[in-house]
């Protein structure tokens, strides 16, 4: 009867904010869009298009595959500085490490559509000086008003 | 997961390593360890929260990644998670006002069919510390001394407790 008791599911936006509470020196913005999850991740999942358009100042992505749900990405931004990420996608959850930067993203079903999470962060306190490229990420440094413009026209589009 | 499967787990599958770098601030290790422990925490929480336990394991596995530099031995992990996530799932359903049992006129009938709904449906007239007793000695098949030093009780009270518990659940299952 063991296999009848009742089990909680730790969705991939539970998991975002599991992330953000535990790490220090990490934001979480969560926003309502009205598609439907799959296509929210159709749009966000195209990293090399669509994180220079979410992180101001990110210019440039370039990404290589890896094996399973691992890939690796490239940031450059404006004034040329460089970063590069480790990252674990899979439908619904993303996150990705550099050097001293973190991001996450997550997409879960709503009643409106899809709830959409973005975590942004700063890896070791205290280096906020010293890397030109801190002050990139974060819900502050993201603009995440375009996603629902993106998703839209993606919708349109199909 | 019980707790054998757990501990081979920690044998097999390069945990330590694993709980040392999240340890070491990698949040890619923090990520991965995330998904091995998530579907424990869920067990061990659904049955004592029920309703409430996604709030419940999400609670849990904030306190366990917010503290889990605390953690000593990395194969003791999933004995460490699973005191952590019984607290917080008795504490979640206390909150949620579910500590006094329902209306017994309310229990379902049993029908198999429903198997898994009804045992939820049982469960949901029990009071939390009732639902723990029963998720660590009949789900997690742990001994006496082990469920009274978890729950802060003595070997005498977890064993009534259990014995209230396992009347309690037989007699909701039956009606």
């Amino acid at each position: 009867m063991n296999q009848n008791w009742p089990v909680a599911d730790l969705d991939p936006l539970r998991r975002l904010r599991v992330m953000a509470a535990a790490i220090p020196g990490t934001d979480l913005a969560e926003l309502t869009i009205d598609a439907p999850p799959e296509a929210v991740w159709q749009v966000v999942s195209n990293l090399r298009v669509e994180m220079p358009r979410l992180v101001r100042d990110f210019r440039t992505v370039t990404v290589t595959p890896g094996s399973g749900d691992r890939l690796v990405m490239h940031a450059r931004g404006y004034l040329g500085q460089r970063a590069r990420f480790d990252v674990v996608i899979r439908p619904g959850w993303c996150w990705m490490q550099s050097r001293f930067l973190l991001c996450g993203m997550a997409a879960v079903p709503d009643p409106s559509g899809t709830r959409f999470g973005f975590l942004g962060g700063i890896r070791a306190p205290g280096v906020t000086l010293l890397h030109p490229l801190l002050h990139l990420i974060g819900p502050a440094a993201v603009r995440l008003d375009r996603l629902e413009t993106d998703v839209q026209q993606h919708l349109r589009q199909q | 997961m019980s707790l054998i499967d757990a501990a081979e787990h920690a044998a097999t599958a390069g945990l330590p390593d694993l709980v040392r770098a999240a340890q070491a601030g990698d949040s890619m290790a923090m990520a991965e360890l995330l998904d091995v422990v998530a579907p424990y925490v869920g067990r061990l929480c659904g049955p004592i929260a029920l309703d409430d336990g996604a709030d419940a394991a999400q609670e849990a596995l904030i306190t366990i990644f917010t503290q889990i530099r605390q953690l000593r031995d990395p194969a003791a992990l999933f004995g460490w998670v699973r005191v952590i996530a019984i607290r917080e799932a008795v504490r979640v359903a206390r909150k949620a006002r579910r500590a006094t049992p329902a209306d017994l006129q309310d229990v379902p009938a049993r029908g198999d069919p429903q198997l898994a709904a009804d045992v939820r449906d049982v469960l949901g007239r029990l009071a939390p510390h009732h639902r723990a007793i029963l998720v660590l000695r009949d789900l997690e098949g742990l001994d006496e001394q082990t469920v009274s030093d978890m729950l802060a009780v003595s070997t005498g009270t977890a064993k009534s407790r259990l014995h209230r518990a396992r009347r309690r659940f037989k007699e909701e299952w039956e009606r």
